[in-house]
């Protein structure tokens, strides 16, 4: 290790402090929504808790799951049942002909797989069908207690509020313009026949016209 | 399927606490006022996390620049300007932006003395490196300068700083033995 890696490591040595939980609780009220559209499960249980815990010494956010790693289980998990059953099957293609052989009438009973370790799912997967990471249908039809599916295609409505007259604009290099702004409200209603819900969402929209005055 | 709506939190939780730390430390620099610091780094990590956040993974990169970029903003303004240069008093020293411990040794403290009294330009290379664990490239990004400029800068910076630092432990001895 020469001088600067050492100079370097006791540089990283030192820890800058945290940002304090006053200014973590003003950063929630200022993300609001934005805050609360990606979602990352916690441990369901206990013994999910301990198959996905890191070490103590790691502070308690970064107990949350990584979708990546759990994703990296998952996919373990499932190779490994593949793997164990594709045993299965090639150990019994090598032993049934030699073997005491099958009792008339068990040729199609179901082979039973005598799984050496419980396999639990350690996560809840994506669901791929559903528009929030880390939360499924069924989770975000529980939050916002509301149908997920059934719901008709949205109307969209432009309605026009307003005409201002703003008076004469100077367009920078071109001919002097009256400027006029419209106001609109889009409307965007959502339906639901079933349990008879309907959404209305409204947006407030400005567009401004420069109709070009002739000079004589 | 456990549907328990309150068995998520939100990802930016998580994602705050693993950067929080390290973000705060370069608002500091940028702003030089712990007050400032926290609305820079409020409004650029919120600003970035509305454009990015639903994807539940933002590059630390991206809040690096935009607190780089609102500082050089608000630097801008009049009103800041002018509480920018009435601010010497309240200017606190980059130690108090780390964690201070009982057995945080003499030759620790002349390391961040000496830190202190690096240019503006290498100082904010040095936090981003190793602080920020960026890397050469991300840092030029950043700060909008060259590959090559940062690098230097660095290395100036480590060679300042392997020099300052018996300086910084000596004087601090001869300042003990003069108030003794």
């Amino acid at each position: 290790m020469n001088e600067f890696e050492k100079l370097e490591a006791e540089l990283k040595e030192l820890r800058p402090l945290p940002p304090s939980e006053e200014f973590t609780a003003r950063l929630e009220t200022a993300l609001g929504d934005a805050g609360k559209v990606a979602m990352c499960c916690l441990p369901e249980d206990e013994d999910n808790e301990q198959a996905v815990s890191p070490p103590s010494h790691v502070t308690d956010a970064h107990k949350l799951i990584s979708f990546p790693r759990l994703a990296l289980y998952a996919g373990l998990v499932s190779g490994g049942l593949a793997a164990v059953w594709a045993g299965v099957f090639y150990l019994s293609g090598l032993i049934a002909p030699d073997g005491p052989g099958i009792e008339p009438g068990m040729e199609d009973a179901p082979l039973v797989v005598q799984n050496p370790m419980p396999v639990r799912p350690l996560m809840r997967l994506d669901d791929p069908d559903s528009p929030l990471h880390g939360l499924s249908l069924d989770q975000i039809q529980d939050v916002s207690v509301m149908p997920v599916s059934g719901w008709l295609d949205p109307q969209i409505n432009e309605r026009f509020l307003r005409m201002v007259d703003e008076g004469v604009y100077q367009q920078p290099g071109g001919l002097p313009a009256r400027r006029v702004r419209h106001f609109f409200m889009d409307e965007t209603l959502w339906s639901h026949p079933a349990s008879d819900t309907r959404i209305l969402s409204t947006t407030p929209r400005e567009e401004v016209f420069l109709i070009e005055l002739e000079t004589y | 399927m456990n549907s328990d709506p309150m068995n998520t939190e939100p990802i930016w939780k998580s994602w705050f606490a693993r950067h929080g730390a390290k973000l705060l430390l370069f608002a500091r620099q940028q702003s030089r006022r712990p007050d400032e610091a926290e609305d820079l780094l409020q409004e650029a990590f919120v600003r970035i996390w509305r454009l990015y956040g639903h994807t539940g993974e933002v590059s630390p990169g991206l809040v690096y620049r935009a607190i780089r970029r609102l500082a050089i903003d608000w630097a801008r303004s009049i009103d800041r300007r002018q509480a920018r240069e009435n601010r010497v008093a309240l200017d606190s020293p980059l130690s108090f932006s780390f964690e201070r411990t009982l057995e945080q040794d003499e030759r620790k403290q002349a390391l961040l003395r000496a830190v202190e009294r690096l240019p503006d330009q290498q100082k904010e290379v040095v936090t981003l490196k190793i602080w920020g664990e960026l890397t050469f490239d991300e840092i030029a990004r950043t700060l909008d300068e060259s590959l090559n400029t940062v690098a230097s800068r660095y290395r100036y910076a480590l060679e300042k700083l392997r020099d300052w630092v018996p300086e910084e432990m000596e004087g601090k001895k001869e300042d003990t033995s003069q108030s003794s």
